[in-house]
């Protein structure tokens, strides 16, 4: 494995990437929207008005007021929306640079090069990861200041970043961005348009929508049992996809089989 | 480089940049390929000619190692298919029908990339970039994204990719499709100069003109093979041998005389012009000529009379139809 070729390959992804409006868009807008809309819509109503005590979400924190409490309860969702970010926008790239590639026959000369099929998919792969992983960091530091600016009067100390969201960041984030390429490459193979195979790149976020729903439920209390059990079950789920994924980008399989 | 000395007995002698011995390839059943035995040699022009699903395409796939014969053996550089699928890709350019260009990076960043693909050090890298895009009259246009281009500069770019990382093999799948007739000619020229510098290039083509002008030896094949041999070999055994004769001051005397020169078979006229069939023109025409001059004739052009290649493969694929 030649570290140099993945990372020439990355880089050229990353630099089509920069230049094509729609995939942009993608990268930009919703880490936008994470970082400033929805902190914004979850946090600000319960500043000023009075919180009854019967309303508490079951994921609440013990120890605080009413008013706290249901204040970190939206913090804690909050943090745990941001693992949508690396399930999304890995597969808008991928799905850009494995199926645009595929429609527009860019993969041919790319397969003739002395290059292996993992470095030329790990390069890929890496080239939506790192940009992933990168605008869900930026958004998070953006939601952190804001959510902190907002609810410090409140608290008097910063709120984030708590054990949940730098497990979710430094965690959960990459490995569900993991995930998202490795679909998105098995999906490439299986499409011809770049939409299509973004939206069904969408089955990304199951994972990440069970663990939200489980815990709007009150059925995850997120102690480190927890969070380690589902960083686990990533990982598994991780390798399998990425074997999958390996599988499926094959110099054979792209030249007979991918539709 | 090992094994480049073909066995001997076999049917080619000297140095053989490219082997194929029984190289087969089937999809679902259906042969693509079917027993494809034949060498090129070193600094050969090659030319493989044959309908549409004639398995062009899938031969030099199998050749560059991005698909695996279903059977049968190929050496490239002395190399074999899919055993040393990695030795062979170094060595080896493709240029493959579409060019496959990234249309939002600059015509010297997409060859930069696959230079440094190919792992070709910085100073030659730029050196390579450079004469390949002034070959090709695009250095001025380095900096400018290939997606702006016309369809013959991206085809000239993608030449200059395939060339980039001094392949000792270049397969070229249609170079000159969609191009005008300029560009088509700076490629064609560009291709001869490569001759020079003793590469060894593999064109598939439906272009027999083309063939015919650049090709040492020519393959024709509807999934097997159906002969090979130089475009003038071709056309003495399988064309109608006809040539075509202009004459200034074209008279009866003139065409009787043709009419008695031995080995002429028949003789056409269309205005000042003779079509000759004869069944070997290269003994015949000789004659021909000398019987235009004796009977005062004056003879303005001696040209084939139909492109020969042409006539050949027509004729040959036709009777080979699968």
């Amino acid at each position: 494995m030649r570290f140099d070729r993945i990372w020439e390959i990355a880089k050229k992804d990353m630099a089509s990437v920069r230049r094509h409006r729609y995939v942009l868009y993608g990268l930009v807008v919703m880490p936008l929207i994470f970082a400033i809309v929805v902190p914004m819509i979850t946090i600000l109503p319960f500043l000023s008005a009075e919180v009854a005590g019967d309303n508490l979400p079951p994921f609440a924190p013990p120890g605080f007021s009413v008013k706290q409490a249901t204040i970190l309860a939206m913090v804690s969702l909050l943090s745990l929306i941001f693992m949508f970010i690396p399930a999304f926008v890995p597969s808008v790239i991928a799905s850009y640079t494995f199926v645009g590639e595929k429609i527009n026959k860019q993969l041919e000369p790319l397969l003739a090069t002395p290059t292996t099929d993992s470095e030329l998919l790990l390069g890929k792969a890496l080239g939506a990861f790192l940009p992933a992983v990168g605008v869900t960091f930026a958004s998070f530091t953006g939601m952190v200041i804001l959510v902190d600016l907002l609810t410090f009067p409140i608290f008097g100390y910063p709120v984030l970043p708590d054990l949940l969201s730098l497990v979710i960041l430094f965690v959960y984030c990459p490995l569900i961005a993991i995930l998202s390429v490795s679909v998105s490459v098995f999906i490439s193979s299986k499409v011809n348009d770049v939409r299509a195979a973004t939206q069904l790149s969408g089955v990304s976020v199951l994972p990440v929508l069970g663990f939200y729903f489980l815990f709007l439920g009150g059925l995850l209390k997120l102690d480190w049992v927890e969070l380690a059990l589902f960083a686990v079950l990533l990982v598994l789920i991780d390798a399998g996809l990425f074997y999958l994924s390996k599988m499926t980008f094959q110099r054979e399989e792209i030249l007979t089989k991918w539709k | 480089m090992k094994n480049l000395f073909y066995q001997k007995g076999a049917k080619y002698s000297g140095l053989l940049m490219i082997r194929l011995e029984g190289l087969t390839r089937r999809f679902n059943g259906r042969t693509a390929v079917d027993g494809l035995t034949f060498g090129v040699r070193e600094g050969e022009i090659f030319g493989l000619l044959g309908p549409n699903g004639a398995g062009k395409t899938t031969t030099v796939r199998m050749l560059c190692c991005l698909i695996r014969p279903s059977e049968g053996r190929a050496f490239v550089g002395g190399y074999e298919v899919g055993r040393e699928a990695m030795k062979i890709r170094e060595i080896v350019g493709l240029l493959p029908e579409s060019p496959g260009l990234y249309g939002e990076l600059s015509a010297y960043r997409n060859l930069d990339f696959y230079a440094r693909l190919y792992g070709v050090p910085k100073q030659r890298r730029e050196e390579n970039i450079e004469r390949f895009l002034k070959m090709m009259d695009l250095w001025d246009r380095r900096n400018d994204p290939v997606g702006s281009f016309s369809k013959g500069m991206q085809q000239k770019i993608a030449i200059a990719r395939s060339m980039v990382h001094d392949p000792k093999v270049l397969f070229l799948d249609e170079p000159t499709a969609a191009l005008a007739p300029d560009s088509a000619k700076v490629v064609r020229d560009f291709i001869l100069e490569l001759k020079h510098e003793k590469r060894t290039i593999f064109i598939c083509t439906h272009n027999l003109y083309e063939a015919e002008r650049i090709c040492d030896r020519v393959a024709i094949i509807n999934t097997k093979l159906i002969t090979l041999g130089s475009p003038s070999q071709l056309q003495r055994e399988f064309g109608s041998g006809k040539t075509e004769v202009q004459i200034k001051n074209l008279g009866s005397r003139i065409l009787h005389a043709v009419k008695k020169v031995k080995g002429v078979l028949k003789v056409e006229v269309s205005g000042n012009k003779l079509l000759i069939q004869s069944k070997d023109p290269e003994t015949v025409n000789p004659r021909v000529v000398e019987a235009i001059v004796k009977n005062g004739g004056k003879i303005l052009y001696v040209t084939r009379g139909a492109h020969g290649l042409e006539e050949a493969y027509l004729k040959l694929v036709g009777k080979n139809e699968v």
